[in-house]
């Protein structure tokens, strides 16, 4: 492993509070939860303020429950602060206060799409939200914060996880599987053909967002074990070095249970999610280039068979290709996003004051496009700029922290979650044809909030593991050096 | 690991750049192609969050209006005539727009360029956005008169009365009409309903008779032909002779041309002013045998026949009024009195007359006078413009005697009907016209009528045709003695 970066600053002169027994010629370790906090002061301000936002633009009035909703969220984010404080203390001030801004921003425009068309507002009513869906969604938020405050609790060292590589692995698998053995009426998400959910008495969980997590952790203590093995044996050829063919196993089998998915389950962009997460990391564990070559090429032959097969694969191809030539068919989601960003411009509408509901769905897959036309191109580009700062702090934790299993998972982690970015915004804007997966923090839903949740937590406490300073020498060694291995 | 991180990490930068640059594509370049395209209804939904601006007849009674409609929390377009301005102002509908809401639509919606500067200032001291103020050439009391003598008609006709001395649309009215206020509902599966039975319906309410359809012009087509005979000479005035046979013999056909019912025209030699007033085909028929194809084509042309490129506001398009190159000597006598492939809309029948009473000089006929901003300062207002000198002052004085004649003289063909007698006093110079229609004339005749009012000084000009209506004399020139009575008893001429 090559030479140890300093993760952020963790030895500056600056100490934190109660680090004050700490001898004074030895500088303290900064935590940095009072940035944090700061942080977190400013993310309840621009949520609040964007509530207020949306009432004004809707019908003029501050909207009813700010004062509660208000406190709730800040009592939310408060207590998983103070939770980091007493788990992570050394844990990146960053992703808390992004993560939690992504979040509150999703809820204010979950409650702008629910309020369409409702008492008076402009617009018209989307069918599939009730009343109670923002309601449910802050919900979902608290459930998601405890889960994140459980994960530092438990987890109180990444490498602990390691252990359960396979039980993890296994659970992966039932997870991403059980919709496709279910029946249709319980796994299948009403007017697609996507079976991806587990629908009971109008409970639904959508088990493939945990099986990511499971599945990264799988990914990770597997390679960690074999990933000598993968990168030495086998052969050069064409100046890339190829795997022995007995090797190619896991990546065989990783890419069998993305055709699963996306066999059995319709389900594209989750498809390519799983892959790409396990490619990627497979060549962070190798170093090797061939993986992500053969990765791409596999991918790319995957989709080519897929729409060759599956209309529902080839439909989304010819609507990408021009979507405005079926604007009436199934040309209609994605043209009426593109028509919302394109309403919206460089500055947006105004939250509460652009046409969203035209959108079918755009609380889940589309919400960025609702984000595009009411605050406009300037917060598409803000949201996008959060995201990669989150994926930055999370690869930054992995390039910092020392145990190899810890960087591979985190590694893994932040690229999904650039990854699920990409290929949802990229989707929605006609970059890329269009894959039904949530935007992370920000689609209605619990599953994929509280497994998002749960993501950085994991994170979180892999960079505090980083940032967390080395054990302090027991007896006064004069001038003898700590030396840190890498 | 670290170098595959950080490699990784350059990966994520790629994707994040890939986004950015696409969404400032789509958000910053595209979104302008974006509003136009097929199945977009956020710009239009948009123009219902505020008050379109109204339009206004010249006398400023309110035609068309936005008011806002609690149940959907948008401005409704109303029309307060009905059926009446439906040619004149079209409608403003979810999916389309025709006639005055179209062609000013950017005033009205105020967004016009001209107004940006009004709506930075409302923006700023907080006044809701609103649409300009149109305000059209149409006078309400002409307006009435025109529909009510149409809807009277109960048959398919056009009227337009123009003010010769501008060109300014005082007037046009088309039967059978639609009534907007069904298309400018909410309502999107109500408008579709309507929209489909008015297209459904055999008498075609959506057709704007007054521009959009033409008809044969009959013998008011003399007047070009007259017009023809002075410009090349042909004829020096009014009261030189020319040959007027019982039966004119055609070269090259069997058919004769003969007069309304075989009668004669005076002893088969009269001046023009006479086979004018009475209106002998055989007359003019053999002026059209006598005249080069070219030199009546010239002529028509320049009273705007052939003319593929007329509009009444932008986009306002009128239907061609047709006088093609007669070459066959037949033909072109057949022409030269409104007969073979003459067509005409109502606006150029008035516009014929419009001609004739401003001493020769055509002007362009308008339907907007004014653009008013919310805050009543005037944004465009409309110049009159020439658009064509068809005959010379002395040529159009001969003119004037022959169509005044036509009324005012006992033996004339619209004596009986527009007439002192009829009018109150006001002196009316015209010309009819009976279109023969069908094979062997065994159709009803289109009723065809132009003129103006009064003889000196003239204020209007109308056209008239009435489809089947019958005798010119008959059926349409009471509705442009109606208009014209209608019109100057209000403006305090009568």
């Amino acid at each position: 492993m090559s030479a140890l970066t300093s993760p952020g600053q963790p030895f500056d002169a600056d100490a934190g509070a109660g680090q004050d027994q700490q001898p004074a010629a030895v500088p303290a370790p900064r935590g940095r939860r009072r940035t944090e906090l700061l942080m977190l002061i400013f993310v309840v301000g621009v949520v609040l303020f964007a509530y207020a936002n949306v009432g004004l633009g809707l019908n003029g009035k501050i909207p009813a429950g700010m004062f509660e909703y208000g406190i709730a969220f800040a009592i939310l984010v408060g207590a998983a602060h103070v939770a980091v404080r007493w788990l992570a203390p050394y844990a990146d001030p960053l992703l808390l206060p992004l993560a939690a801004l992504l979040n509150g921003l999703g809820i204010v425009m979950i409650y702008r799409l629910q309020e369409a068309g409702r008492g008076g507002n402009g617009g018209f009513v989307i069918t599939t939200m009730s009343t109670s869906t923002t309601a449910l969604q802050v919900l979902y938020t608290a459930i998601g914060m405890a889960a994140f405050v459980a994960v530092l609790a438990f987890i109180r060292q990444p490498r602990t996880l390691q252990r359960y590589t396979y039980t993890l692995g296994a659970i992966g698998l039932v997870l991403v599987a059980l919709p496709a053995v279910l029946p249709a009426s319980i796994s299948e998400v009403p007017g697609t053909l996507a079976k991806i959910q587990i629908s009971v008495g109008g409970f639904t969980v959508q088990p493939e967002e945990f099986a990511k997590l499971a599945l990264a952790v799988f990914f990770a203590g597997y390679l960690v074990t074999k990933r000598d093995v993968l990168a030495l044996a086998g052969r050069r050829f064409l100046g890339i070095d190829l795997p022995r063919a007995r090797d190619l196993g896991p990546v065989l089998i990783a890419w069998g249970v993305s055709l699963v998915v996306l066999i059995f389950e319709s389900d594209v962009g989750t498809s390519a999610l799983f892959f790409g997460l396990f490619v990627v990391m497979m060549y962070v564990a190798t170093q090797r280039s061939s993986w992500l070559i053969i990765g791409f090429l596999l991918f790319i032959f995957g989709s080519f068979v897929a729409s060759e097969l599956f209309a529902h694969v080839r439909e989304r191809f010819v609507v990408w290709l021009d979507p405005f030539k079926y604007v009436h068919t199934i040309g209609f989601q994605t043209a009426q996003g593109l028509y919302g960003l394109g309403f919206g411009g460089v500055l947006g509408r105004g939250l509460g004051q652009g046409q969203p509901y035209n959108t079918p769905l755009v609380q889940s897959d589309f919400i960025i496009t609702a984000f595009g036309e009411e605050l406009g191109l300037t917060g598409v580009m803000a949201l996008l700029l959060i995201y990669g700062l989150i994926v930055q702090r999370g690869l930054r934790a992995a390039i910092a922290v020392r145990d190899p299993f810890s960087k591979l998972l985190a590694g893994g982690l932040a690229f999904v979650i650039a990854l699920q970015v990409f290929v949802i915004v990229g989707g929605v804007t006609r970059l890329i044809p269009l894959t039904g997966i949530t935007t992370p923090f920000l689609s209605q839903g619990g599953s994929s909030l509280i497994a998002s949740w749960m993501g950085i937590a994991l994170l979180m406490r892999i960079s505090d593991t980083a940032r967390r300073p080395a054990p302090q020498p027991i007896q006064d060694e004069g001038m003898t050096q700590v030396v840190r291995a890498g | 690991m670290n170098r595959a991180l950080r490699r990784v990490s350059l990966i994520c930068l790629v994707l994040f750049v890939l986004l950015l640059v696409n969404v400032n594509y789509v958000q910053g370049f595209e979104a302008s192609s974006l509003a136009t395209k097929p199945g977009n209804g956020r710009t239009f939904s948009a123009s219902l969050q505020f008050q379109r601006g109204s339009i206004v007849t010249a006398d400023q009674k309110i035609v068309a209006y936005s008011k806002m409609n609690k149940n959907f929390g948008e401005y409704q377009r109303h029309y307060s005539f009905g059926k009446m301005y439906a040619p004149v102002t079209g409608y403003d509908t979810l999916y389309s727009q025709t006639g005055i809401e179209q062609a000013e639509n950017k005033d009205l919606a105020g967004t016009d360029p001209a107004l940006e500067v009004h709506n930075l200032i409302d923006l700023i001291s907080g006044k809701p956005k609103k649409g300009a103020t149109v305000e059209l050439t149409v006078n309400s009391v002409a307006q009435q008169a025109a529909w009510n003598a149409l809807k009277a008609s109960g048959r398919q006709s056009g009227v337009v009365a123009i003010n010769p001395r501008t060109g300014a649309i005082l007037a046009l009215a088309s039967y059978p009409s639609f009534d907007p206020n069904m298309l400018a509902t909410l309502d999107g599966k109500k408008l579709i309903k309507n929209d489909k039975r008015l297209l459904a319906d055999p008498a075609h309410p959506l057709i704007n008779n007054a521009i959009s359809t033409t008809f044969p012009p009959g013998s008011t087509f003399k007047i070009v032909t007259s017009s023809t005979a002075f410009q090349t000479g042909k004829v020096a005035d009014e009261n030189t002779q020319v040959p007027a046979p019982t039966r004119l013999a055609l070269p090259g056909s069997t058919t004769q041309l003969i007069n309304d019912n075989g009668s004669a025209c005076g002893n088969g030699r009269v001046s023009l002013l006479y086979a004018f007033t009475v209106s002998c085909n055989t007359a003019f028929g053999d002026l059209g045998l006598h005249l080069s194809g070219s030199a009546l084509r010239a002529q028509a042309n320049k009273f705007n026949f052939n003319n593929p490129n007329q509009t009444l506001a932008p986009g306002m398009q009128v239907a061609q009024s047709h006088f093609p190159l007669y070459t066959d000597p037949a033909q072109r006598a057949g022409g030269a009195i409104g007969q073979e492939s003459d067509t005409v809309t109502p606006l150029q029948e008035a516009m014929m007359s419009a001609t004739v009473a401003n001493d020769g000089v055509l002007m362009k006929p308008y339907l907007v006078q004014k653009v008013t901003a919310p805050d009543l300062s005037a944004v465009q207002t409309a110049t009159p413009s020439t658009l064509s000198t068809a005959v010379t002052p002395s040529q159009a004085a001969h003119l004037q005697t022959m169509m005044t004649s036509v009324v005012q003289n006992a033996a004339g063909t619209a004596h009986a009907t527009a007439g002192t007698q009829v009018t109150g006093g006001i002196e009316i110079a015209g010309k009819t016209g009976t279109a023969q229609n069908g094979i062997n004339n065994s159709g009803l005749d289109d009723a065809v009528f132009t003129g103006y009012a009064p003889t000196t000084n003239p204020e209007i000009a109308v056209g008239v045709v009435v489809k089947g209506g019958g005798f010119g004399a008959d059926a349409a020139a009471p509705i442009a003695v109606a208009i014209i009575k209608a019109y100057l008893n209000s403006q305090g001429k009568g």
